[in-house]
Protein backbone atom coordinates (compact mmCIF):
# COMPACT_ATOMS: atom_id res chain seq x y z
CA UNK A 1 0.00 0.00 0.00
CA UNK A 2 1.15 3.63 -0.86
CA UNK A 3 2.37 5.34 2.43
CA UNK A 4 2.79 9.19 2.12
CA UNK A 5 6.62 9.10 3.15
CA UNK A 6 8.20 12.16 2.26
CA UNK A 7 4.88 13.20 0.71
CA UNK A 8 4.63 16.48 3.03
CA UNK A 9 6.16 19.09 0.60
CA UNK A 10 5.72 16.85 -2.68
CA UNK A 11 3.84 16.16 -5.45
CA UNK A 12 3.01 13.60 -7.49
CA UNK A 13 3.60 14.31 -10.94
CA UNK A 14 1.18 11.50 -12.81
CA UNK A 15 -2.42 10.97 -11.69
CA UNK A 16 -3.19 11.54 -8.89
CA UNK A 17 -5.79 8.66 -8.38
CA UNK A 18 -7.66 9.79 -5.31
CA UNK A 19 -7.70 12.79 -3.05
CA UNK A 20 -6.07 10.64 -0.26
CA UNK A 21 -5.00 7.48 1.43
CA UNK A 22 -8.07 5.60 1.42
CA UNK A 23 -6.33 2.60 3.54
CA UNK A 24 -5.62 5.71 6.21
CA UNK A 25 -9.39 5.96 6.31
CA UNK A 26 -11.41 2.85 6.05
CA UNK A 27 -10.76 -0.51 7.58
CA UNK A 28 -10.15 -3.29 5.20
CA UNK A 29 -10.96 -5.63 8.15
CA UNK A 30 -14.37 -4.28 8.10
CA UNK A 31 -16.11 -5.00 4.92
CA UNK A 32 -19.68 -3.46 5.31
CA UNK A 33 -23.08 -4.34 3.25
CA UNK A 34 -25.83 -1.61 4.04
CA UNK A 35 -29.00 -1.50 2.56
CA UNK A 36 -30.91 1.49 3.17
CA UNK A 37 -32.46 4.77 2.03
CA UNK A 38 -31.11 8.01 0.96
CA UNK A 39 -31.50 11.04 3.17
CA UNK A 40 -29.06 13.36 1.43
CA UNK A 41 -26.69 13.86 -1.31
CA UNK A 42 -23.66 15.73 -1.10
CA UNK A 43 -22.43 16.83 -4.33
CA UNK A 44 -19.54 18.24 -2.62
CA UNK A 45 -15.42 17.71 -3.39
CA UNK A 46 -12.89 16.33 -3.43
CA UNK A 47 -15.06 13.52 -2.52
CA UNK A 48 -19.40 13.47 -2.98
CA UNK A 49 -21.25 12.42 -0.01
CA UNK A 50 -24.28 9.92 -0.09
CA UNK A 51 -26.05 9.73 3.55
CA UNK A 52 -28.26 7.02 3.85
CA UNK A 53 -30.53 5.74 6.82
CA UNK A 54 -30.17 2.30 7.38
CA UNK A 55 -32.48 0.06 9.67
CA UNK A 56 -30.43 -2.12 12.28
CA UNK A 57 -31.75 -6.14 12.75
CA UNK A 58 -32.87 -4.24 16.49
CA UNK A 59 -35.51 -1.86 14.42
CA UNK A 60 -33.06 1.07 15.22
CA UNK A 61 -31.98 3.32 12.63
CA UNK A 62 -28.42 4.18 11.79
CA UNK A 63 -27.93 7.21 9.30
CA UNK A 64 -24.57 6.68 7.58
CA UNK A 65 -22.44 8.48 5.62
CA UNK A 66 -20.77 6.91 2.20
CA UNK A 67 -17.82 8.23 0.47
CA UNK A 68 -17.39 8.13 -3.10
CA UNK A 69 -15.60 10.12 -6.50
CA UNK A 70 -15.23 13.19 -7.77
CA UNK A 71 -18.96 15.34 -8.85
CA UNK A 72 -17.54 16.74 -11.37
CA UNK A 73 -17.72 13.61 -13.84
CA UNK A 74 -21.50 12.89 -12.65
CA UNK A 75 -22.10 16.21 -14.11
CA UNK A 76 -20.65 15.68 -16.97
CA UNK A 77 -22.72 12.33 -17.78
CA UNK A 78 -25.75 14.41 -17.17
CA UNK A 79 -26.75 13.58 -13.34
CA UNK A 80 -27.63 16.30 -11.40
CA UNK A 81 -28.83 16.58 -7.70
CA UNK A 82 -32.06 15.29 -8.56
CA UNK A 83 -30.70 11.76 -9.84
CA UNK A 84 -30.91 10.71 -6.16
CA UNK A 85 -33.49 12.00 -3.97
CA UNK A 86 -33.86 11.25 -0.80
CA UNK A 87 -35.91 8.22 -0.39
CA UNK A 88 -34.39 6.29 -3.05
CA UNK A 89 -33.54 2.93 -1.66
CA UNK A 90 -29.78 2.09 -2.15
CA UNK A 91 -26.86 -1.03 -1.53
CA UNK A 92 -23.75 -0.03 -0.17
CA UNK A 93 -20.61 -2.24 -0.29
CA UNK A 94 -17.57 -0.82 1.16
CA UNK A 95 -15.20 -0.24 3.99
CA UNK A 96 -16.66 1.16 7.54
CA UNK A 97 -14.15 4.20 8.92
CA UNK A 98 -11.11 3.23 10.76
CA UNK A 99 -12.19 5.09 13.60
CA UNK A 100 -16.00 3.32 13.91
CA UNK A 101 -17.81 5.88 13.14
CA UNK A 102 -20.72 5.47 10.77
CA UNK A 103 -19.19 6.11 7.41
CA UNK A 104 -17.56 3.76 4.55
CA UNK A 105 -16.56 4.10 1.29
CA UNK A 106 -19.06 3.55 -1.46
CA UNK A 107 -16.61 0.45 -2.89
CA UNK A 108 -20.19 -0.50 -5.40
CA UNK A 109 -22.86 1.34 -5.31
CA UNK A 110 -26.22 -0.23 -6.59
CA UNK A 111 -30.36 -0.16 -6.66
CA UNK A 112 -31.61 -3.31 -4.94
CA UNK A 113 -32.88 -4.66 -8.21
CA UNK A 114 -28.75 -4.89 -8.74
CA UNK A 115 -28.78 -2.30 -10.98
CA UNK A 116 -25.85 -0.03 -10.66
CA UNK A 117 -26.32 3.10 -9.00
CA UNK A 118 -24.35 5.99 -11.31
CA UNK A 119 -23.06 4.29 -15.17
CA UNK A 120 -20.27 5.96 -16.37
CA UNK A 121 -20.11 5.63 -20.26
CA UNK A 122 -19.48 2.27 -21.95
CA UNK A 123 -15.69 2.56 -23.34
CA UNK A 124 -16.78 0.76 -26.27
CA UNK A 125 -19.61 2.79 -27.56
CA UNK A 126 -17.24 5.79 -26.73
CA UNK A 127 -14.92 4.38 -28.64
CA UNK A 128 -17.40 4.05 -32.02
CA UNK A 129 -18.75 6.82 -30.91
CA UNK A 130 -16.18 10.03 -30.92
CA UNK B 1 -3.30 5.01 -45.32
CA UNK B 2 -4.34 7.61 -47.75
CA UNK B 3 -6.14 9.59 -45.64
CA UNK B 4 -3.39 9.88 -42.79
CA UNK B 5 -0.62 10.58 -45.84
CA UNK B 6 -3.03 13.49 -46.21
CA UNK B 7 -3.29 15.22 -42.72
CA UNK B 8 0.62 14.60 -42.36
CA UNK B 9 0.97 17.19 -45.76
CA UNK B 10 -1.76 19.55 -44.04
CA UNK B 11 0.02 19.37 -40.80
CA UNK B 12 3.23 19.77 -42.30
CA UNK B 13 1.79 22.93 -44.57
CA UNK B 14 0.05 24.65 -41.66
CA UNK B 15 3.17 24.14 -39.31
CA UNK B 16 5.86 25.40 -41.96
CA UNK B 17 9.17 25.40 -42.50
CA UNK B 18 10.07 24.68 -38.57
CA UNK B 19 8.02 22.02 -38.50
CA UNK B 20 9.86 18.25 -37.52
CA UNK B 21 8.92 15.38 -38.81
CA UNK B 22 7.91 13.75 -35.76
CA UNK B 23 5.92 16.38 -34.64
CA UNK B 24 3.75 15.88 -37.59
CA UNK B 25 3.82 11.75 -37.07
CA UNK B 26 2.99 12.18 -33.56
CA UNK B 27 0.08 14.48 -34.11
CA UNK B 28 -1.04 12.46 -37.31
CA UNK B 29 -2.47 9.69 -35.20
CA UNK B 30 -5.53 11.94 -34.27
CA UNK B 31 -7.13 10.58 -37.36
CA UNK B 32 -7.34 7.07 -36.20
CA UNK B 33 -10.38 6.57 -34.72
CA UNK B 34 -9.58 3.22 -32.66
CA UNK B 35 -6.43 5.52 -30.84
CA UNK B 36 -9.65 7.56 -29.81
CA UNK B 37 -10.97 10.25 -29.40
CA UNK B 38 -9.73 13.36 -30.53
CA UNK B 39 -10.12 13.26 -33.95
CA UNK B 40 -13.20 14.54 -35.17
CA UNK B 41 -12.23 17.63 -36.46
CA UNK B 42 -8.97 16.87 -38.02
CA UNK B 43 -9.64 16.89 -41.54
CA UNK B 44 -7.32 18.15 -43.98
CA UNK B 45 -9.59 21.27 -44.84
CA UNK B 46 -9.60 22.40 -40.89
CA UNK B 47 -6.09 21.51 -40.72
CA UNK B 48 -4.64 23.83 -43.64
CA UNK B 49 -6.96 26.41 -42.65
CA UNK B 50 -4.58 29.80 -40.62
CA UNK B 51 -4.88 30.16 -36.92
CA UNK B 52 -7.76 31.36 -35.43
CA UNK B 53 -7.43 34.77 -34.15
CA UNK B 54 -8.51 36.78 -31.44
CA UNK B 55 -10.19 40.02 -31.41
CA UNK B 56 -7.84 42.14 -31.29
CA UNK B 57 -5.62 39.79 -33.79
CA UNK B 58 -3.44 37.54 -31.12
CA UNK B 59 -3.34 33.45 -32.15
CA UNK B 60 -6.83 32.03 -30.41
CA UNK B 61 -5.94 29.32 -27.48
CA UNK B 62 -9.43 30.29 -26.31
CA UNK B 63 -11.63 27.47 -25.01
CA UNK B 64 -12.13 24.69 -23.24
CA UNK B 65 -9.55 21.59 -23.36
CA UNK B 66 -8.27 18.33 -21.87
CA UNK B 67 -4.92 17.10 -21.41
CA UNK B 68 -5.40 13.36 -20.70
CA UNK B 69 -3.23 11.03 -22.19
CA UNK B 70 -2.40 7.13 -22.60
CA UNK B 71 1.21 8.07 -23.22
CA UNK B 72 3.35 7.76 -20.19
CA UNK B 73 5.48 10.47 -19.02
CA UNK B 74 8.35 8.65 -19.30
CA UNK B 75 9.17 5.64 -21.95
CA UNK B 76 9.45 2.59 -20.85
CA UNK B 77 13.33 1.37 -20.11
CA UNK B 78 12.73 -1.92 -23.13
CA UNK B 79 11.97 0.38 -26.05
CA UNK B 80 15.23 2.48 -25.55
CA UNK B 81 15.16 5.14 -28.03
CA UNK B 82 11.70 4.19 -30.18
CA UNK B 83 9.95 7.23 -29.95
CA UNK B 84 6.87 6.42 -32.06
CA UNK B 85 4.72 3.25 -32.09
CA UNK B 86 3.68 2.63 -35.33
CA UNK B 87 -0.02 3.55 -35.46
CA UNK B 88 -1.58 -0.17 -35.19
CA UNK B 89 1.04 -0.24 -32.25
CA UNK B 90 -0.28 3.16 -30.34
CA UNK B 91 -3.78 1.84 -30.90
CA UNK B 92 -3.01 -1.10 -29.12
CA UNK B 93 -1.48 0.43 -26.25
CA UNK B 94 -3.85 3.01 -26.25
CA UNK B 95 -6.95 0.25 -26.40
CA UNK B 96 -4.90 -1.56 -22.76
CA UNK B 97 -4.40 1.76 -21.27
CA UNK B 98 -8.17 2.32 -21.65
CA UNK B 99 -9.61 -0.65 -20.62
CA UNK B 100 -12.02 -0.91 -17.82
CA UNK B 101 -9.78 -1.52 -14.36
CA UNK B 102 -9.47 -5.26 -13.24
CA UNK B 103 -11.92 -6.02 -10.11
CA UNK B 104 -10.26 -6.37 -7.21
CA UNK B 105 -10.06 -8.92 -4.74
CA UNK B 106 -12.45 -8.45 -0.99
CA UNK B 107 -10.18 -7.93 1.65
CA UNK B 108 -7.30 -6.44 0.20
CA UNK B 109 -6.11 -3.13 0.56
CA UNK B 110 -6.62 -2.66 -3.19
CA UNK B 111 -10.37 -3.08 -2.37
CA UNK B 112 -10.69 -0.42 -0.36
CA UNK B 113 -12.08 2.39 -2.94
CA UNK B 114 -14.90 3.64 -4.48
CA UNK B 115 -15.89 2.31 -8.16
CA UNK B 116 -14.05 4.82 -10.22
CA UNK B 117 -15.91 3.79 -13.07
CA UNK B 118 -19.34 4.60 -11.43
CA UNK B 119 -18.23 7.42 -10.81
CA UNK B 120 -16.85 8.26 -15.15
CA UNK B 121 -13.53 8.84 -13.13
CA UNK B 122 -11.87 6.68 -15.54
CA UNK B 123 -9.51 7.72 -18.25
CA UNK B 124 -11.87 5.33 -21.33
CA UNK B 125 -14.43 8.00 -19.80
CA UNK B 126 -13.68 10.86 -21.28
CA UNK B 127 -11.99 12.98 -24.64
CA UNK B 128 -8.24 11.43 -24.16
CA UNK B 129 -5.67 13.19 -26.84
CA UNK B 130 -4.36 10.80 -29.21
CA UNK B 131 -0.56 10.66 -29.71
CA UNK B 132 1.76 7.83 -31.14
CA UNK B 133 4.55 9.08 -28.96
CA UNK B 134 6.22 6.30 -26.62
CA UNK B 135 6.31 8.77 -23.79
CA UNK B 136 5.91 12.79 -22.84
CA UNK B 137 9.44 13.22 -22.29
CA UNK B 138 10.83 13.95 -25.93
CA UNK B 139 14.38 15.01 -24.75
CA UNK B 140 16.59 13.50 -23.54
CA UNK B 141 16.33 11.04 -26.58
CA UNK B 142 15.93 7.96 -24.34
CA UNK B 143 12.44 9.55 -23.38
CA UNK B 144 13.25 9.33 -19.55
CA UNK B 145 13.85 12.27 -17.39
CA UNK B 146 17.65 12.85 -16.25
CA UNK B 147 18.98 11.54 -13.13
CA UNK B 148 19.16 13.59 -10.17
CA UNK B 149 21.97 15.68 -8.88
CA UNK B 150 23.88 14.25 -5.66
CA UNK B 151 22.40 17.43 -4.49
CA UNK B 152 18.95 16.73 -4.68
CA UNK B 153 18.85 13.11 -3.82
CA UNK B 154 20.19 14.27 -0.29
CA UNK B 155 17.99 17.33 0.18
CA UNK B 156 14.89 14.83 -1.03
CA UNK B 157 16.42 12.36 1.22
CA UNK B 158 16.52 15.03 4.07
CA UNK B 159 12.50 15.52 3.42
CA UNK B 160 11.46 11.61 3.49
CA UNK B 161 13.86 11.53 6.54
CA UNK B 162 12.35 14.59 8.34
CA UNK B 163 8.34 13.47 7.73
CA UNK B 164 8.58 9.72 8.39
CA UNK B 165 7.12 8.55 11.19
CA UNK B 166 5.48 11.78 11.54
CA UNK B 167 3.06 12.00 8.50
CA UNK B 168 -0.14 11.99 10.65
CA UNK B 169 0.73 13.91 13.16
CA UNK B 170 -1.76 17.05 11.76
CA UNK B 171 -3.25 18.85 8.83
CA UNK B 172 0.51 20.27 7.95
CA UNK B 173 1.74 17.16 7.61
CA UNK B 174 -0.28 15.78 4.72
CA UNK B 175 0.32 16.52 1.51
CA UNK B 176 -0.57 19.23 -0.44
CA UNK B 177 -3.41 17.31 -2.47
CA UNK B 178 -5.19 16.03 0.46
CA UNK B 179 -4.78 19.80 1.87
CA UNK B 180 -6.54 21.09 -1.58
CA UNK B 181 -3.87 23.31 -1.48
CA UNK B 182 -2.79 22.18 -5.12
CA UNK B 183 -2.40 18.77 -7.11
CA UNK B 184 0.49 17.87 -8.78
CA UNK B 185 -0.67 18.08 -11.95
CA UNK B 186 -0.82 22.14 -12.00
CA UNK B 187 2.92 22.63 -12.43
CA UNK B 188 4.40 24.41 -14.40
CA UNK B 189 4.13 22.57 -16.57
CA UNK B 190 0.77 20.90 -16.17
CA UNK B 191 0.43 17.75 -16.26
CA UNK B 192 -2.68 15.12 -16.60
CA UNK B 193 -4.85 15.10 -13.79
CA UNK B 194 -5.53 11.70 -13.93
CA UNK B 195 -9.44 12.57 -13.71
CA UNK B 196 -11.24 15.70 -14.83
CA UNK B 197 -8.20 16.78 -16.36
CA UNK B 198 -9.86 19.54 -17.73
CA UNK B 199 -8.73 23.38 -18.39
CA UNK B 200 -9.85 26.26 -19.84
CA UNK B 201 -8.00 29.21 -21.73
CA UNK B 202 -8.96 33.16 -21.96
CA UNK B 203 -7.34 35.63 -23.55
CA UNK B 204 -7.34 39.34 -23.03
CA UNK B 205 -4.81 41.98 -24.32
CA UNK B 206 -1.98 41.82 -22.51
CA UNK B 207 -2.82 38.58 -20.71
CA UNK B 208 -3.80 34.76 -21.34
CA UNK B 209 -6.11 33.44 -18.16
CA UNK B 210 -5.62 29.05 -18.22
CA UNK B 211 -8.23 27.39 -15.19
CA UNK B 212 -7.62 23.99 -14.52
CA UNK B 213 -10.06 22.18 -13.21
CA UNK B 214 -8.07 20.61 -10.87
CA UNK B 215 -7.85 21.94 -8.66
CA UNK B 216 -8.73 25.40 -8.51
CA UNK B 217 -6.17 27.65 -9.66
CA UNK B 218 -6.42 29.92 -11.95
CA UNK B 219 -2.67 31.10 -14.10
CA UNK B 220 -2.60 34.57 -14.57
CA UNK B 221 -0.58 35.22 -17.35
CA UNK B 222 0.27 39.06 -18.34
CA UNK B 223 1.95 39.06 -22.37
CA UNK B 224 2.89 42.45 -22.03
CA UNK B 225 6.59 42.50 -21.90
CA UNK B 226 6.33 42.61 -18.01
CA UNK B 227 9.43 41.37 -15.90
CA UNK B 228 9.39 38.63 -13.40
CA UNK B 229 8.52 39.44 -9.89
CA UNK B 230 11.56 40.32 -7.52
CA UNK B 231 12.89 37.08 -6.73
CA UNK B 232 12.21 37.66 -3.13
CA UNK B 233 8.59 36.86 -3.56
CA UNK B 234 7.98 33.08 -4.15
CA UNK B 235 4.64 31.67 -5.27
CA UNK B 236 3.18 28.17 -5.47
CA UNK B 237 3.19 28.16 -9.32
CA UNK B 238 5.52 30.13 -9.85
CA UNK B 239 5.38 34.03 -11.52
CA UNK B 240 4.54 33.34 -15.34
CA UNK B 241 5.24 35.79 -18.29
CA UNK B 242 4.43 35.35 -22.00
CA UNK B 243 5.38 36.25 -25.36
CA UNK B 244 4.27 35.89 -28.28
CA UNK B 245 6.73 33.94 -30.93
CA UNK B 246 4.58 34.25 -34.42
CA UNK B 247 1.42 32.18 -33.44
CA UNK B 248 3.20 29.93 -30.71
CA UNK B 249 2.66 31.76 -26.77
CA UNK B 250 5.81 31.11 -25.01
CA UNK B 251 5.85 31.20 -20.99
CA UNK B 252 8.39 31.78 -19.07
CA UNK B 253 8.30 30.65 -15.13
CA UNK B 254 10.26 31.35 -12.44
CA UNK B 255 10.13 32.21 -8.42
CA UNK B 256 9.07 28.79 -7.68
CA UNK B 257 8.51 27.85 -3.62
CA UNK B 258 10.50 25.38 -2.14
CA UNK B 259 7.31 23.73 -1.04
CA UNK B 260 5.59 23.16 -4.18
CA UNK B 261 8.15 20.26 -5.77
CA UNK B 262 7.54 19.39 -9.22
CA UNK B 263 9.20 15.68 -9.11
CA UNK B 264 11.62 16.72 -6.38
CA UNK B 265 12.69 20.00 -7.84
CA UNK B 266 13.96 22.87 -5.87
CA UNK B 267 12.84 26.65 -5.70
CA UNK B 268 15.22 27.35 -8.61
CA UNK B 269 12.83 25.51 -10.96
CA UNK B 270 12.45 27.24 -14.28
CA UNK B 271 9.84 26.34 -16.68
CA UNK B 272 9.31 27.52 -20.44
CA UNK B 273 6.00 26.41 -21.68
CA UNK B 274 5.04 26.75 -25.63
CA UNK B 275 1.30 26.63 -26.72
CA UNK B 276 0.77 26.39 -30.39
CA UNK B 277 -2.68 25.60 -31.82
CA UNK B 278 -1.95 23.14 -34.57
CA UNK B 279 -5.30 22.54 -36.26
CA UNK B 280 -8.81 23.61 -34.48
CA UNK B 281 -9.13 21.10 -32.58
CA UNK B 282 -5.75 20.64 -30.79
CA UNK B 283 -3.23 22.61 -29.20
CA UNK B 284 0.66 21.33 -28.98
CA UNK B 285 1.32 22.16 -25.36
CA UNK B 286 5.26 21.77 -24.97
CA UNK B 287 7.65 22.29 -22.18
CA UNK B 288 11.15 22.59 -21.06
CA UNK B 289 12.31 22.06 -17.23
CA UNK B 290 15.60 23.06 -15.97
CA UNK B 291 17.16 22.70 -12.52
CA UNK B 292 20.21 22.33 -11.73
CA UNK B 293 19.96 21.68 -8.84
CA UNK B 294 17.81 18.72 -9.22
CA UNK B 295 18.81 17.16 -12.56
CA UNK B 296 22.15 16.90 -14.44
CA UNK B 297 20.69 18.55 -17.30
CA UNK B 298 17.27 19.82 -18.41
CA UNK B 299 14.92 18.05 -20.17
CA UNK B 300 11.66 18.63 -22.40
CA UNK B 301 8.09 16.88 -22.88
CA UNK B 302 5.34 17.69 -24.92
CA UNK B 303 1.33 16.94 -24.49
CA UNK B 304 -1.42 17.24 -26.87
CA UNK B 305 -4.20 18.84 -25.89
CA UNK B 306 -7.72 18.23 -26.89
CA UNK B 307 -10.60 20.48 -27.54
CA UNK B 308 -13.61 19.58 -25.43
CA UNK B 309 -17.13 20.74 -23.94
CA UNK B 310 -17.42 23.06 -21.70
CA UNK B 311 -17.51 24.05 -19.02
CA UNK B 312 -15.31 23.65 -16.56
CA UNK B 313 -16.54 22.85 -13.47
CA UNK B 314 -15.69 24.44 -10.10
CA UNK B 315 -13.84 22.06 -7.49
CA UNK B 316 -13.75 24.00 -4.56
CA UNK B 317 -11.95 21.23 -2.92
CA UNK B 318 -11.80 23.17 0.84
CA UNK B 319 -15.56 23.25 0.94
CA UNK B 320 -16.53 19.73 1.30
CA UNK B 321 -12.79 18.21 2.39
CA UNK B 322 -13.84 15.98 4.85
CA UNK B 323 -11.01 13.51 3.93
CA UNK B 324 -8.66 15.48 5.86
CA UNK B 325 -10.52 15.20 9.27
CA UNK B 326 -11.31 11.23 8.77
CA UNK B 327 -7.65 10.14 7.76
CA UNK B 328 -6.81 12.16 11.25
CA UNK B 329 -9.73 10.40 12.79
CA UNK B 330 -8.36 7.11 11.64
CA UNK B 331 -4.52 7.54 12.18
CA UNK B 332 -5.90 8.61 15.62
CA UNK B 333 -7.48 5.02 16.10
CA UNK B 334 -4.60 2.91 14.69
CA UNK B 335 -2.40 4.62 17.54
CA UNK B 336 -4.99 3.83 20.20
CA UNK B 337 -5.38 0.13 18.72
CA UNK B 338 -1.37 -0.24 18.72
CA UNK B 339 -1.56 1.41 22.09
CA UNK B 340 -4.18 -1.53 23.25
CA UNK B 341 -1.80 -4.01 21.79
CA UNK B 342 0.80 -2.90 23.90
CA UNK B 343 -1.12 -2.85 27.12
CA UNK B 344 -2.26 -6.21 26.35
CA UNK B 345 0.97 -8.05 26.39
Amino acid sequence: MIKFLGAVLFLAALPVWAHHSFAAEFDVTKPVKLQGTVTKMEWINPHSWIHIDVKNPDGTVTNWMIEGGSPNSLLRRGFTKHSLEPGTEIVVEGYQAKDGAYRANGRDLTFPDGKKLFIGTNPDEKLSEK
Amino acid sequence: MVHRNRIILTVFAFLGAGACLAEAQSLAVVAKPAAKPAAKAATSEAAASPAPRTADGQPDLQGYWTNSTVTPLERPKDLGEKAFFTPQEAAEYAKKQLATAAPTGPGTYADVHYNMAQFGLEKNQSKVAASIRTSLVVDPPDGRIPPMTPEARSRNAERAAKSKGHEFDGPENRGLAERCIMWGNEGPPMMPAGYNSNLEIVQGPGYVAILQEMIHDARIIPTDGSPHLPSTVRQWLGDSRGHWEGDTLVVDTTNFTDKSAFRGSSENLHVVERFRRVNPDTILYQFTVDDPSTWTRSWSAEIPMTKIDGPVYEYACHEGNYGMANNLSGARADEKKAEQKQGAK
